[in-house]
């Protein structure tokens, strides 16, 4: 049901996008200026794309971001509807681990993988993805707890048991689908947090892009924010390209369908 | 339409306990191939368990569920082959309503253009034939059992459950619907399980009606049957209306209700132990005539409730005070207008003691 917006609504609306919106308006004006805030144009863009590290960097970051939401969605999405079918008595506890994260701090994550990852995980890069994985539970799982409670989650898995299909089938075919906008959710948090990640890295010693941003950005400051408005233009681009194209892929392919 | 398949199902000594709560006793049913029966009884009687069970969604019980001679307890619901429609609106949302039809053919790997000619058949079938490329939230609650029923239909199962499919729906489509229901089973000739709690829907679709109370099914027979001649007092008082007349037994077999003689039937209780009890007799049983406030079935009239054909009359017996309802046809009624004395007449056959 949509509801009619009211004059007070649009000025709170207003006030919280102002309240993103302006920080970012002002850092993009930033970091176009050129010969001393004289005058504006793209040289500090152009620059960070000339800077060695930059694609390596990038490429080490996304394929984290992937492999960080490819583990949240095997291994998240369900767990949670595990939780929500049955699992009732396991809620309360999972519920509370993965809000762990909020108040652990992240150094204690670092120094537990130098006692509990096994060695050939700490030789990898990746092992930041699992760590992602655990630093974005209380995230990742509160918008599939959300997602799961606002349908008939029972009902539609019985009826799709009762249909012949298995676990996974009915995960992949009507599950997921049905709670398309929470995984979506689930997998944007995951991403956003693997690609702007920076103390972890920093502590496991690994180079990812916001530790190279970090490196690279000491002592020329324009540049440095042409680079986080960069990163942040990624994320989203990252995020819309996600949010559509299983929308246009759907949309294809039920005209495939029914033509 | 496609020849779907026609198997006996046997439920054998069934036991279901929630915690402290026994949900079935040992039940015990068999369903002829291309049967419907109807599971009848208030809700928590287990009418909904049992079916559950021979879906496979409840499987932590005792007893043999047995599908053509093959005992099936150990198989998960997926092998099982069943078709289900069930009480909410079970449709997958974001799969168009052909989609939604042809779902179980996709899981079981049949080829595209194979499942969506049999979905489309089955959609022709319940009279949706039209409305293949719409989402679940478009169509009406009705028409949302209707797809649901087709895709049940469309894996060809070996048994169709019927989950109060109809309790959502408003009066007038639960009976075009539950018309449909019949229409279409008798069609395909798929082995039925129907459960439900309201009784003329029970009466008006099974080939025979299981009435169920407190975990155990008490009768399982025609609807005539359950109807007039019912098994045992409990049966008795849950299908239809019956009035409760205080009765002497005069002879194993006579009764004496309000100075009149009324063969007794011995439900499964067995003979009566006591000399007196309740006589059950239902309204249509007992009629009216004109009297003069004396002998013992003298009565009072004292409500009319038209309800179309029907008329039920109230009276106050004068004797004992207590109140029986009468069902006539309206036209005859007329002539018993409120405050009338009357003698009420019975005119069972025979008729149970609850004593």
């Amino acid at each position: 049901m949509k509801r009619k917006l009211t004059p007070a609504n649009y000025l709170a609306l207003l006030a919280a996008t102002s309240f993103f919106v302006f920080p970012l308006i002002a850092a993009f004006e930033f970091s176009l200026r050129v010969n001393l805030g004289k005058s504006h144009g793209f040289d500090n863009f152009r620059w960070v794309f000339q800077q060695e590290g930059f694609k390596t960097n990038l490429g080490v970051s996304f394929r984290l971001a992937l492999l960080t939401a490819v583990a949240v969605l095997v291994l998240m999405v369900p767990t949670v509807v595990y939780l929500h079918l049955g699992g009732g008595r396991w809620k309360r506890m999972i519920e509370f681990i993965c809000l762990v994260p909020l108040v652990v701090p992240v150094i204690s994550f670092a120094l537990g993988v130098g006692t509990a990852f096994p060695v050939f995980l700490q030789s990898t890069v990746y092992e930041l993805s699992f760590l992602y994985v655990i630093v974005s539970l209380p995230y990742t799982y509160r918008a599939l707890d959300v997602g799961l409670s606002s349908i008939p989650l029972l009902t539609l898995v019985e009826a799709s048991r009762a249909s012949g299909a298995s676990m996974r089938q009915t995960l992949l075919f009507v599950i997921v689908p049905t709670i398309r906008s929470a995984v979506n959710g689930a997998v944007f948090l995951a991403i956003a947090l693997s690609l702007g990640e920076f103390t972890l890295a920093v502590l496991l010693h690994w180079d990812t892009f916001p530790t190279w941003i970090a490196n690279i950005s000491q002592g020329h400051i324009l540049n440095a924010i042409a680079l986080s408005v960069l990163s942040l233009v990624g994320a989203w681009l990252v995020v819309v390209v996600m949010a559509i194209a299983p929308k246009s892929l759907r949309s294809n392919k039920t005209q495939e369908a029914t033509s | 339409m496609t020849e779907q398949n026609r198997v006996s199902v046997q439920l054998q000594g069934l036991r279901k306990v929630y915690g402290d709560a026994v949900a079935l006793e040992n039940f015990s049913l068999d369903i002829a191939p291309g049967e419907l029966v109807a599971l009848l009884g208030p809700s928590g009687c287990g009418k909904t368990t049992a079916l559950r069970i021979l879906a496979g969604l409840d499987t932590d019980h005792s007893g043999q569920i047995i599908i053509n001679g093959k005992d099936v307890a150990g198989t998960p619901a997926n092998k099982r082959n069943m078709g289900m429609v069930f009480q909410a609106y079970s449709l997958f949302p974001t799969m168009s309503v052909l989609e939604n039809v042809a779902y179980g053919l996709r899981v079981r790997k049949v080829d595209r253009a194979k499942r969506d000619a049999r979905a489309q058949e089955l959609l022709d079938l319940v009279g949706l034939g039209e409305m293949g490329k719409r989402l679940a939230h478009q169509l009406s609650g009705g028409q949302q059992q209707r797809v649901a029923l087709a895709r049940a239909l469309a894996i060809q199962p070996n048994v169709l459950l019927l989950d109060e499919p109809l309790s959502a729906l408003d009066a007038q489509v639960r009976t075009q619907l539950r018309d449909e229901i019949k229409r279409i089973q008798t069609e395909v000739g798929t082995t039925t399980l129907f459960v439900t709690h309201d009784q003329e829907e029970a009466m008006a679709i099974a080939d025979r009606v299981g009435v169920m109370r407190h975990g155990v099914l008490e009768q399982c027979a025609p609807p005539q049957e359950v109807y007039l001649n019912p098994a045992n007092v409990k049966v008795a008082k849950f299908v239809g209306a019956m009035n409760s007349l205080p009765a002497e037994v005069t002879s194993p077999t006579t009764l004496k209700i309000y100075g009149q003689s009324v063969n007794l039937r011995v439900g499964e209780g067995g003979a009566p132990t006591t000399k007196t009890g309740k006589a059950l007799v239902r309204p249509e049983q007992l009629t009216l005539s004109h009297g003069d406030g004396s002998g013992p079935a003298s009565a009072t009239i004292i409500n009319l409730t038209f309800l179309g054909p029907l008329t039920r009359i109230s009276v106050r017996m004068t004797g004992d005070s207590s109140v029986l309802f009468i069902s006539m046809p309206s036209a005859l009624a007329l002539d018993f207008p409120t405050g009338s004395t009357v003698n009420v007449e019975i005119r069972a056959t025979s008729v149970l003691l609850d004593f």
